[in-house]
């Protein structure tokens, strides 16, 4: 037996996130004692008509969300509880409303700060309508093996370890909710555990108090003993000693009270609790309370931990007198499934993964880009050149090596609007689209055509010279495989108008006392075609791969560098045609010449 | 329980239709030169000075004064403004008028569990302090409202007669209104005077709790609540005000001078058997602290480094029972921050730390915990089969 919830408990949870948490926590201990489920549906309006999913072993479980409690009660006849966890300043509207409901019965709630009034009123009502209303502040209710109403009783190891998938014999009353843990704990250890136990909440007036309980657990024939956790302020442990004093009662009362170090702090001192707090004229003091708790015939031990044996010895003599049996352990108990996670950290299973990566990994504080932590590349001065060294090619690249990529990227980051990229951008945000989907649009014509060339002449111009093909070995090798020389040519520069960039880079890396075989090698090549044409010159694309090749980049890679610096020009675009807002832009009819069929008629449909 | 000072609180009494003497706040005396050039009543009034803040026996400390011209009351508020009185120093004065009065009553309405009560009585000042059994008092239930007869009917009892009676009734509902609109926990009125010019029944002085909890549903409470204890809040207490305001969850942090055992428990309930338990035993507090609802790490950890900041501590208290859903390893996460920031300004050095927790994560959060012996602290820790408060008993042992 229990009070309050027992089997047929049924809840509906009023609350979204924080309630969802509850929910999970009333699972896992429905889970424990091998019961379905209680939580039969939630009412919060923002999520109206969705569910919320709830782990239960190692399934989900779907619940409902409705808008209000009528909804819920209507379409769940069986719910008679319900569980509040909404913000304090809804409180009490959603408090009355499940109180006002003819279902429910029980109304818990665990949200904190409630302005005092509203809890008067909350209480009073109930108190009216014959309804429990438990809280505010309430960590909620648990009777062991048969319904957890809250978050109380913790984790679920603690469950077990407190053996609350099985009746005992000592009720339990708190206001503090880590302490309800810490109560029931000790029952399942000093004796054989709890039948309920009940966190009041810690507010100065709980819309139920120590003695409605107690007369509720003086009527169950399970309980034998009541613990109850006091604290300074308000009158409810006078009331309860009051109550156990009045006539001689089946139940034994224990209790402890804090709030003793107030006689040695300063007066109007705030603790923890709303309640905790003695009156202005001493009354509600701790030393008041534990005297009239004494006073009343309950065994108040003097601190709180001389509570676990006293109640070891409550328990030993209820054994004696045959009033209670030695509790038979269940042989076995359903594990809580472990998450992968946990599991993996025990190894108990292993997991095939599903990507492979050699380059990063920011599971940490930060990213590590190759195992070095990027604060600390910073720090010690490294640029963007050395973190594309490390994530392109997973190695730290010298200063000079950095240096050329600096200028690489800054000689292709923009080559004008008209360049098909550039174009592309500019469309797109003339369109009205974003920044990724309209960079992307210039993104795509990069190719074969337009600054894809990178890569393949860099593959190309590697082969000759890991080859050791002289120009001309090279020039019939590539017209008899692949055609045209990538890098070489260009559509308006020619050897009398040269590509400026070019010059730039080759005298610069010219400059520089490094070893450059592909530069070498493709400015030869240069030399033979740039006679047979005129614009058959090594252009930027080429330059770049010779260069890049040198360094020792991979092939593969090398597109890389004039996506990533053409990148720059193209949010570039994007962000300028943004800010002058331009409009959709469309084709002048004179820049395209029709040369589709004159208009004619449609012949029939055969 | 919110306490506000004077001025709010005549301001919210004033609000609802309880006369108050006329009254300004100020902050200088230049603010009172201006406001005396503006406000005819206090060139003509006798005024009484008082510094507007969280103090006891201001009278004793030279913080009234009475039977004051503006001139005086300039002089009074230049000489009050900046004065320090142990933690707390005086920024603001508030000046009213002198009311002429004879006879002095009593009336507060207060917080019960089924409602409220008010109370009445045809003496005041000290005067109803040592005749408390001369106080009557009509009790109320949540959502009732006094009637004008059931009103009239206790001041009566309380021995006012003639027209004075419904006056008082009059002036007790005005009370009950203010008290039940503002969400007052505690209000009152010592002395309520007869004015002698027109006969009204006049507020002289407010006592105004009201619940900070219900702030939400008040945008006019623009005023500061005032610490309830007679001192003001420091600058680490101040702070960590700040970031329990911020957070899901609470920290709480007071300090209490000249102790030397440091209070870092969890718990709204536990954290007072823990401060008991070394009261106890004999030990001297040097605070009050406790987090819980399972607040953020960097709560905890700010919380933690004002804990460290005590002066001349000897033992830190990082008790705790079995939490429900506080992430043990987390919180301790920013317990053990707090402590090595702590340990590298030099404040660990003959500090012992207790350690006792249970709850979600207990097993990786102790393990967190052992592990700073490794980094030289001083710590001791215990699971939850070690009794709540024994850490208590052994921290104090050897002293």
């Amino acid at each position: 037996m229990s009070i309050l919830v027992n089997k047929d408990t049924r809840v509906v949870i009023q609350g979204g996130q924080a309630g969802v948490n509850a929910a999970r926590r009333m699972a896992e201990f429905c889970y424990l004692i091998k019961r379905p489920l209680n939580v039969e549906a939630f009412v919060y309006p923002p999520d109206a008509g969705k569910t919320n999913e709830i782990p239960y072993g190692s399934g989900l479980i779907a619940i409902p969300i409705y808008k209000t409690i009528a909804e819920a009660t209507k379409n769940h006849s069986t719910i008679n509880t319900s569980l509040v966890y909404i913000g304090a300043d809804r409180a009490m509207k959603g408090g009355m409303e499940a109180l006002d409901d003819s279902h429910i019965k029980v109304v818990s709630m665990i949200t904190e700060g409630v302005p005092e009034k509203d809890a008067k009123i909350l209480g009073a009502h109930a108190r009216k309508l014959g309804k429990v209303f438990n809280g505010p502040s309430s960590i909620g209710i648990v009777s062991a093996g048969a319904c957890r109403l809250g978050v109380i009783g913790g984790a679920f190891d603690n469950l077990v370890l407190s053996k609350l998938y099985r009746e005992g014999s000592f009720g339990v009353i708190t206001k503090s909710g880590g302490l309800s843990n810490e109560i029931i704990w000790i029952c399942s250890q000093f004796a054989d555990g709890i039948t309920t136990a009940i966190g009041i909440g810690g507010d100065a007036f709980p819309g139920t108090d120590y003695v409605s309980y107690l007369e509720m657990f003086e009527n169950d024939p399970q309980t034998k003993a009541v613990v109850i956790v006091g604290e300074m302020g308000g009158d409810l442990e006078e009331r309860a000693a009051e109550w156990y004093g009045a006539k001689k009662r089946r139940v034994k009362l224990m209790a402890v009270v804090s709030g003793f170090c107030q006689e040695s702090l300063p007066k109007g001192m705030k603790f923890g609790h709303a309640g905790a707090k003695e009156g202005m004229k001493g009354e509600g003091s701790a030393r008041a309370k534990s005297d009239a708790l004494k006073k009343s015939g309950a065994i108040v031990p003097a601190t709180f931990g001389a509570l676990g044996p006293a109640i070891k010895d409550a328990y030993q003599e209820m054994l004696k007198s045959g009033q209670v049996k030695e509790p038979v352990e269940p042989v076995s108990l359903p594990k809580l499934p472990k998450t992968v996670e946990e599991a993996m950290k025990a190894d108990e299973v292993m997991v095939a993964p599903l990507i492979r990566t050699t380059i990063s990994d920011d599971r940490g504080d930060e990213p590590c880009y190759v195992g070095y932590p990027a604060s600390e590349l910073i720090n010690k001065g490294y640029e963007i050149p050395h973190v594309v060294g490390l994530l392109w090619d997973k190695r730290l690249i010298s200063k000079q090596e950095a240096e050329i990529i600096k200028r690489i990227m800054m000689l292709s980051a923009d080559h004008g609007p008209c360049v098909s990229g550039a174009l592309g951008t500019i469309i797109a945000a003339c369109a009205g689209i974003g920044m990724s989907q309209s960079v992307a649009a210039g993104l795509i014509m990069i190719g074969p055509r337009f600054g894809g060339a990178v890569t393949d002449a860099g593959r190309y111009f590697k082969y000759a010279v890991d080859n050791k093909m002289t120009v001309d070995e090279f020039l019939v090798y590539m017209k008899k495989n692949h055609g045209p020389v990538p890098g070489i040519g260009h559509r308006v520069k020619s050897l009398r108008n040269p590509d400026k960039r070019v010059k730039e880079l080759v005298g610069y890396v010219k400059s520089l006392n490094m070893k450059t075989p592909c530069l070498d090698f493709a400015l030869e090549v240069e030399k033979i075609t740039s006679v047979k044409k005129d614009n058959l010159i090594l252009n930027v694309d080429g330059t770049m791969a010779a260069v890049l090749v040198d360094i020792g980049f991979p092939v593969d890679s090398l597109n890389g560098f004039f996506i990533l610096s053409r990148t720059i020009g193209l949010i570039g675009h994007w962000v300028d045609q943004k800010r002058q807002d331009s409009r959709l832009i469309r084709l002048f009819d004179y820049l395209v010449n029709y040369a589709a069929p004159k208009r004619r008629e449609v012949p029939p449909l055969k | 329980m919110a306490k506000v000072l004077e001025g709010p609180g005549m301001g919210l009494m004033k609000k609802w239709g309880i006369h108050v003497p006329n009254y300004v706040v100020v902050t200088s005396a230049e603010e009172l030169t201006k406001l005396g050039q503006a406000n005819e009543w206090l060139k003509h009034s006798k005024l009484v000075a008082k510094a507007h803040e969280a103090l006891g026996s201001r009278f004793k400390l030279g913080l009234v004064k009475v039977g004051l011209d503006l001139n005086g009351a300039i002089a009074a508020t230049k000489e009050m403004v900046g004065r320090q009185v142990g933690s707390i120093t005086v920024t603001q004065v508030i000046i009213s008028e002198m009311i002429a009065h004879k006879e002095e009553y009593y009336c507060a309405v207060k917080s019960t569990r089924e409602g409220s009560e008010v109370l009445v009585a045809n003496c005041g000042g000290i005067e109803v302090e040592s005749n408390w059994d001369r106080v009557k008092r009509l009790t109320l239930e949540i959502g009732q409202q006094p009637s004008p007869e059931a009103l009239e009917k206790v001041a009566k009892e309380a021995g006012f007669t003639g027209p004075l009676s419904k006056k008082m009734a009059d002036f007790a509902g005005k009370m009950f209104i203010c008290f039940d609109n503002e969400d007052a926990q505690y209000l009152e009125v010592n002395p309520v005077v007869t004015r002698e010019s027109d006969g009204e029944l006049v507020a002289l002085d407010a006592v105004t709790l009201l619940d900070g909890d219900a702030k939400f549903r008040h945008p006019d409470w623009n005023f500061q609540f005032a610490a309830e204890f007679g001192r003001a809040y420091s600058k680490n207490e101040m702070e960590v005000m700040a970031v329990d305001s911020k957070i899901k969850g609470s920290v709480k942090f007071i300090e209490i001078p000249g102790g030397d055992t440091a209070m870092l428990p969890a718990g709204g309930g536990a954290s007072v058997y823990y401060s008991d338990a070394v009261v106890a035993r004999g030990g001297k507090l040097a605070n009050y602290a406790e987090y819980s609802g399972d607040p953020p790490d960097w709560a905890v950890e700010v919380l933690t480094e004002k804990v460290c900041t005590l002066p001349g501590i000897k033992n830190i208290i990082v008790g705790g029972a079995i939490a429900n859903f506080t992430d043990v390893k987390k919180t301790f996460g920013g317990i053990i921050n707090g402590f090595r920031k702590a340990k590298a300004d030099g404040k660990m050095k003959d500090v012992k730390i207790w350690v006792r927790r249970g709850g979600p994560r207990e097993k990786e959060g102790l393990d967190a915990m052992r592990a700073l012996k490794d980094e030289g602290f001083d710590i001791h820790v215990f699971d939850r089969n070690t009794p709540l408060t024994d850490i208590v008993d052994k921290a104090l042992q050897k002293q």
